[in-house]
């Protein structure tokens, strides 16, 4: 006998979960992406990074 | 007793099997790598030095702006697009991407293309991203590509500005140079795209865009090619006399012009089956390899002077 509890709500299919991993990690790495360069502005313009007119 | 009846809504969401592949379409990565190009001699022909990781921002921004254009653009010619050979196979007439899918796809990345560009680099370039974006999907898209055979000829202007933005990214203000890149991408849209609608033509008719030779015929058309090229070449060579590019540019503009003009002159003559077509197609593809060239001679220039300032 399968012991196993049967889901509630929707299943997703192999293919949805598989495509939804994959946009998940686009969105992570573009993230990343967007970290990254704030950091290395934030690097490369020094001190006058809070140099602006409000 | 509930206002809603629960019973009555069908509970069958839409569960998406879009790949990244199918969000990269919608960037239209083929006009991206053209932005990108144009940009970045925008940005390189400043006579500033930028920081290579800001250049970077800049360029990176511009891209996203452009990809951000085309998802929104997607989105909201999803009809038009199933109608036509050339788009039928994009993710939306497809049913990979829903319309809904795409407009927010399409916005976020406006939305972080501007903030980004406007924070890091400057709020001219960040302001000038988010105007051609604007002209892009709202003044072409929306207004004037179902409404005027003119749509690419003002519409043409969302494709000029890249270089425009990136100048601004560069110096922090505008002078007459990038407004010269501007002016030659503008000059060039028309034969460009109504070289293309002469030979889709069935196509646009079909889908109710009122493209010029849909609306004109392919003999006005065809005038209409051989004009913007006459323009487009004398616009193009002007900066070398009004000393903005030096010789090796102006020389480079007039052997590239005389091999559009030559191209646009065949269109304009032959007019009958095969051969009017094959001249057709011909401008089409030159027109690309003339803007890629004119562009590519101005990087040269910019990369030869860098590497070697006194042979220049």
């Amino acid at each position: 006998m399968d012991d196993k509890p049967k889901p509630d709500g929707i299943v997703l299919t192999e293919a949805q979960q598989k495509s939804r991993r994959r946009r998940s990690i686009a969105i992570a790495l573009a993230l990343g992406v967007l970290v990254v360069l704030f950091f290395a502005v934030t690097i490369v313009k020094g001190p006058a990074v809070l140099n602006r007119p409000l | 007793m509930s206002v809603v009846d629960h019973n009555a809504i069908e509970l069958s969401p839409r569960i998406s099997e879009a790949d990244v592949a199918d969000y990269i379409a919608l960037l239209k990565p083929r006009v991206m790598s053209l932005v990108i190009f144009t940009a970045l001699v925008g940005l390189m022909i400043a006579p500033v030095h930028v920081h290579p990781v800001l250049a970077f921002t800049a360029i990176l921004c511009i891209a996203v702006g452009a990809g951000a254009s085309g998802a929104l653009n997607m989105a909201l010619e999803g009809d038009i697009d199933a109608l036509m050979t050339r788009t039928a196979n994009r993710p939306i007439p497809r049913g990979r991407v829903t319309r809904e899918e795409a407009l927010a796809f399409g916005m976020t990345l406006a939305f972080f293309a501007v903030m980004t560009l406007g924070i890091l680099v400057n709020w001219i370039a960040g302001g000038l991203l988010a105007f051609t974006i604007f002209f892009y999907v709202v003044i072409y898209t929306m207004a004037l590509k179902r409404w005027t055979a003119q749509n690419i000829v003002i519409g043409g202007a969302a494709g000029a500005l890249p270089p425009v933005v990136a100048w601004a990214a560069a110096t922090g203000s505008l002078s007459v140079e990038p407004w010269l890149l501007f002016l030659i991408i503008f000059f060039w849209t028309p034969p460009h795209f109504w070289a293309l609608a002469l030979f889709r033509s069935d196509d646009y008719a079909r889908a109710g865009v009122p493209m010029l030779p849909v609306v004109a015929g392919p003999d006005a058309t065809r005038l209409q090619i051989l004009l913007y090229s006459i323009v487009l070449v004398a616009v193009a060579a002007a900066p070398w006399p009004l000393g903005y590019f030096d010789a090796v540019y102006g020389v480079t503009s007039l052997v590239l012009g005389a091999g559009m003009l030559a191209l646009a002159v065949n269109v304009y003559r032959r007019r009958e089956g095969v051969e009017a077509l094959r001249a057709t197609r011909r401008l089409f593809a030159f027109s690309i390899f003339y803007l890629f060239a004119l562009f590519a001679t101005l990087l040269l220039e910019v990369v030869v002077r860098a590497l070697a300032p006194t042979v220049w």
